[in-house]
């Protein structure tokens, strides 16, 4: 992998144009401000030693104006294109890594959302620094002292070597607190965002809180994790703005030192009013750059921090899409050395498994999958599941029904063994056509802040009226609806509030319905209803399974026992299949 | 501008913090232009002696310029470091405040924030406020008195140049960043608002990302997302160019005001009223003061973005809570539960319950079954004081209205229809900060039928259970739920489908366990299924959106 800086400055290299005109611009304007300088000093000699009056230094304050109008304007159109590259990266990135996090999502980054909210939204806010300041900021530090040093050796090179001597110490001395910064920064991005995730748990959890008079201590804990947030942003601050420091020491000292030799200089006779006044208003102007730039070294160390958990999420994907390539690539070249007639297969991308108009046909061949953690997951699992078939898939909590169904969702990769879908492999298979011919109601159905129209229309946004009135009379909500002053167009809350357990996952299987898809999976699709709604439900699933394949995940006999097999999973591995009577009857 | 400051109110422990950092920051930017003025008028002086050949007495000059530049390095580092310090212990004030705030509310009150909005409030917005002192207050409060304190120096020498001088920092601080900040008003708010709506629409998609692929709508919501940055992007680049106006407003000032004073003090020269050496004082003097107040316009910009997040934190701080903590609470004297013509409306104006009436003997228990949406779960929330009701509700002969949430939790526990598991281990999870015996928590966990799944855990009760319990599967978070509840040891128990997501096996050791253990307390269980039924000595049906008990 890249390092974070080397991606951040791919990224800046679309916005090259943007940038070089920033830079372009504040190089004039320092060549501005040396004019300037060299205008103020010339009226000071001659007002103050010559002896003139306001009449014949007209012209140079007339000078004087218009440099200083040009300079207004530079300095708008730098900062215009600082900020126009930045918003270009901003939008890029931000893209690239929202769509790849859909993508991800699937691997399994389940209890994430917050962090990763914070950093598609604040996080990528913290590259704008990065581009619009620390780069132009980078090369005008390298560029505007050498000009102005350059300037103020002929007037005075007693000073030119008071600068030469202080101006090295200020990167060196900055790289070294700038490098234990560092660490300490990374660690602080960690906390802040958990200590926003903290307070966010405790509020959605406020209500079971309550309940166990329990909300008052957590008060009291929020207060503690503030105060070491506070602490320890404080023990990164009093080290970075050590740097600061530095810097300012450098510059303010070196500019009191110059202003010393110069006055003595002056004592002596040796050096005009005017040269030494000119050094003496460039020598701030000398340091500034790399103060500038000792100031958006945080910038820099932001950027790199979001940079580092942007980098890896999209860099994740890429290997896994490349992966995939590969191994299509692979396969292709050994299907071309066994057999020539499979060649017709390679003029498409990726294989398609399953018709459109055909309920697939699944075969699990010892599939094992595991989580990251010790619990869950499925060992060796072999079992067919006939086209156009109902399959209740049972099991004790925990025994690994959700995972065996992501698996045959395509949601997760088998870590061994392979799922045949109409006698192909899944791995080998275009995911996205698989998609289309899928439907899956989780145990918890996912309802955006919309109308019910909206949340209806996700899967199939071109249904008409008639489709989703069908739909909806199918699961029985239709009278429900039609209940609600706004009808259709009633605003969902969060998490679908507003409409009770039973309705929405009613609800969701009417999404499903209006997506016509040919394999089917739900997931406790009757729990949380009442017989009567249950029997409407099922009588819908009835209607639904002509020409599909169902996998229904229950512990419901009435549901159990409208199915045709039931597979029953014991501690992930497959402990029989049998048809419900067998296993109704067996339970009792 | 009284917005911001009252924000501030939770925090005003912290005013030392707050005035100190601001008196630092002045006495740095008073070192600062002392530093260029005195410089400019030591070598202008030095100058003159050296070109009339006499002598002159640097000593005094040359400490104070070096004196004055130690002052200036040190004492920034320290302003640094207590302006941050005030804003992290203000920040930790608000936090705190927030969250005691948010507990009557909810849940009815916090309903209405969709969870991403919430989350924004609670993250984005708050942090926000870390500038408010910071970058708002602190720099505003240290340039007016930079701009006073400048005049009153220059004074000292011309009226007319102090007044040229006064007038020129009062636009550039004030009016040129006033005007910008009146130009970025409405862009600022819509670039809050527009962060807020990215915000929720990134917690959803994500949430329910899974879903959206296999719906085949991710790139339908990803493009969503993608125009939503867009216009954030476009409305930053916007408020972006407002700031480049300013900033380019200043340069042009500073160096006007240079061209001004050269105009007015010259003649001055001449007519001996100041010296030459006092006019490079002047004029050095001048261009450091416009550098202090530059920060002025920074300041002046960031108040819109924060009154935003402010309003939208006052929004949340004090909406009135669902229902008020009583003045002179009532005490309830045994265990029964008596529901008399209860009405319950939600805001979204759906009745959950009519005129509904049942009644629950002490050591009573009772199951209430129904169809889904007939109100069973709000009959819960009703009692546990959640929503507020019509009617009459008596819990061990107290009216529920009239006592506090401590009465209540000391009398009534509950497993709600959707308990949360906070991210956290699973004992503490269980116990919430409660103590009890190891013995006590061993008989809870048999209860509850969690004991045989913990003894399997490799970490057993230290076992993390994730973001809102996404590590561990719907029917171990509902027994947690379960232990929680059993936990309190409460008169009253409320349960809501205790069972849901079991399978019959454990369902039936559960329903047993807790039959035996519930011996003497008042239950009321909501369920649909039939093995909880088990837990009753009564049971009650309700109908959609009516009371009707058979």
């Amino acid at each position: 992998m890249i390092s974070p800086e080397v991606w951040l400055r791919q990224q800046a290299r679309s916005v090259t144009g943007k940038l070089t005109a920033a830079v372009g611009w504040s190089l004039t304007v320092g060549l501005l401000i040396i004019i300037q300088a060299w205008l103020l000093a010339t009226v000071c000699q001659q007002v103050v030693l010559d002896g003139l009056g306001l009449a014949p230094v007209l012209p140079l304050l007339g000078w004087l104006t218009c440099v200083v109008l040009l300079r207004a304007v530079c300095v708008y159109l730098s900062e215009e294109a600082a900020i126009n590259a930045a918003a270009q990266v901003k939008q890029q990135v931000r893209t690239q890594l929202y769509q790849r996090l859909l993508q991800l999502k699937p691997g399994g980054r389940a209890g994430e959302t917050g962090p990763l909210t914070e950093l598609v939204t604040t996080g990528v806010e913290g590259l704008e620094a990065y581009i619009a300041r620390f780069l132009p900021q980078m090369v005008l530090a390298g560029l505007l002292p050498l000009v102005m040093l350059i300037v103020v050796l002929p007037s005075e090179w007693r000073s030119s070597l008071v600068l030469i001597f202080s101006a090295p110490f200020i990167p060196l001395l900055m790289v070294l607190v700038g490098k234990g910064t560092e660490t300490l920064n990374r660690r602080q991005f960690g906390l802040l965002s958990r200590l926003g995730g903290h307070l966010l748990d405790l509020v959605q959890g406020l209500p079971d809180l309550k309940i166990f008079g329990a909300a008052r201590r957590e008060a009291g804990l929020v207060a503690v994790a503030s105060e070491q947030y506070r602490n320890a942003t404080m023990k990164v601050l009093r080290v970075a703005f050590l740097s600061a420091f530095t810097l300012e020491f450098f510059s303010t000292v070196g500019t009191a030192v110059i202003a010393v030799v110069i006055g003595f200089r002056l004592l002596a006779g040796d050096l005009s009013l005017l040269d030494g006044l000119f050094v003496l208003l460039l020598a701030p102007e000398f340091y500034l750059p790399l103060r500038n730039l000792g100031l958006s070294y945080h910038s820099r160390m932001n950027g790199i921090a979001a940079a580092e958990r942007i980098l890896p999420l999209v860099d994740e994907c890429k290997k896994t899409c490349n992966a995939e390539t590969q191994r299509y690539r692979d396969d292709l070249e050994t299907d071309q050395k066994q057999t020539s007639t499979k060649l017709s297969f390679s003029v498409a991308p990726l294989l398609r498994v399953s018709e459109a108009d055909h309920a697939p046909e699944l075969i699990c061949e010892s599939v094992s999958f595991r989580y990251g953690g010790e619990r869950g997951g499925v060992q060796d699992i072999s079992l067919t599941i006939t086209s156009g078939s109902m399959v209740a898939l049972v099991g004790a909590s925990g025994s690994g029904k959700s995972t065996l169904a992501r698996l045959l969702l395509g949601l997760a990769q088998p870590a061994s063994g392979r799922i045949l879908v109409n006698g192909m492999d899944l791995r080998d298979s275009d995911q996205q056509q698989w998609r289309t011919t899928l439907a899956w109601v989780p145990q918890q159905p996912f309802f955006f802040t919309a109308s019910i129209r909206d949340n209806l229309l996700l899967g199939c946004p071109s249904a008409d009226q008639q489709a989703i009135r069908q739909a909806l009379e199918q699961v029985g909500l239709q009278t429900v609806l039609q209940g609600l002053p706004d009808g259709l167009d009633t605003l969902l809350g969060d998490q679908g509030a507003g409409l009770s357990g039973g309705e929405l996952r009613r609800l969701a299987l009417a999404r499903v319905l209006l997506r016509d898809a040919r394999l089917v999976v739900l997931d406790e699709p009757t729990a949380g209803l009442d017989a009567a709604n249950e029997q409407l439900v099922l009588e819908s699933l009835g209607r639904l399974a002509a020409g599909r394949t169902l996998l229904i995940i229950s512990h419901r006999e009435q549901t159990i026992s409208h199915c045709q097999q039931v597979i029953e999973l014991a501690a992930g591995r497959l402990e029989r299949i049998c048809t419900p009577r067998e296993f109704l009857g067996w339970q009792r | 501008m009284r917005e911001l400051l009252r924000i501030l109110q939770p925090a005003k422990s912290q005013r030392i913090w707050m005035l100190g950092g601001i008196l630092l920051g002045v006495a740095v930017i008073s070192a600062n232009t002392l530093l260029m003025a005195l410089s400019g008028w030591f070598i202008a002086s030095m100058a003159v002696a050296g070109a009339a050949k006499v002598s002159f007495n640097f000593f005094f000059a040359s400490a104070t310029i070096r004196a004055l530049a130690i002052l200036r390095t040190v004492g920034r580092y320290g302003e640094r470091l207590v302006t941050h310090e005030a804003a992290f212990r203000i920040l930790a004030d608000l936090r705190v405040w927030l969250f005691k705030r948010l507990i009557p509310l909810a849940p009815a009150g916090l309903e209405r924030y969709a969870g991403g909005d919430l989350a924004g409030r609670l993250r984005a917005d708050l942090d926000s406020l870390e500038s408010l002192y910071l970058r708002i207050l602190a720099p505003l409060l240290t340039g007016l008195a930079t701009i006073v304190l400048a005049a009153l120096f220059a004074s000292l020498w011309s009226r007319s140049a102090a007044a040229a001088l006064l007038g020129l920092l009062m636009v550039s601080g004030l009016a040129l960043p006033l005007w910008g900040l009146r130009m970025a008003r409405e862009p600022g708010r819509q670039s809050a608002q527009t962060a807020g709506e990215l915000r929720s629409q990134v917690t959803q998609g994500l949430q329910g990302a899974e879903e959206l692929l296999l719906l085949g709508a991710a790139e339908q919501h990803a493009n969503r997302v993608d125009q939503l940055s867009q216009r954030l992007v476009r409305q930053q680049v916007r408020l972006g160019s407002i700031n480049s106006l300013t900033l380019s407003g200043v340069t042009l000032l500073t160096g006007l005001c240079l061209a001004l004073l050269c105009l007015l003090l010259i003649p001055e020269v001449r007519q001996q009223q100041i010296s030459g050496p006092q006019l490079v004082m002047l004029l050095l003097f001048s261009a450091a003061c416009f550098e202090a107040v530059g920060p002025l316009a920074l300041s002046l910009q960031l108040i819109p973005a924060a009154a935003e997040s402010i309003r939208r934190i006052q929004e949340l701080a004090t909406a009135a809570p669902p229902l008020a903590d009583p003045l002179e609470p009532q005490v309830a004297t045994d265990r029964s539960i008596v529901l008399n013509q209860v009405s319950l409306a939600y805001a979204t104006g759906t009745t959950a319950l009519d005129r509904f009436s049942l009644e629950i003997a002490a050591g009573e228990r009772v199951a209430v079954i129904g169809p889904s949406g007939s109100g069973k779960s709000s009959l819960i929330e009703l009692l546990l004081r959640f929503r507020p009701y019509q009617g009459s509700v008596r819990i061990g002969g107290a009216e529920l209205r009239e006592l506090t949430p401590d009465q209540l939790s000391q009398l009534v526990a509950a497993v709600p229809q959707q308990p949360h598991l906070f991210n956290s281990s699973i004992r503490d999870n269980i116990l919430l900060g409660r103590e009890i015996s190891a013995a006590d928590l061993a008989a809870v966990l048999s209860d509850s039928g969690l004991d045989q799944w913990i003894t399997n855990l490799p970490q057993g009760l230290d076992t993390q259970v994730g973001e809102t319990g996404g590590g561990i599967s719907g029917g171990e978070a509902r027994r947690i739920a379960l232990a929680r509840a059993l936990v309190s040891n409460t008169p009253i128990l409320l349960l809501d489908e205790p069972t849901e997501g079991l399978d019959g096996a454990t369902e039936q050791i559960v329903v047993e366990r807790l039959s035996r253990r519930l011996q003497g307390t008042t239950l009321l269980v909501v369920t649909h299924r039939p093995a909880c039924l088990a837990l009753a000595e009564r049971v009650v049906r309700i109908d959609v959106a009516q009371g009707g008990t058979v």
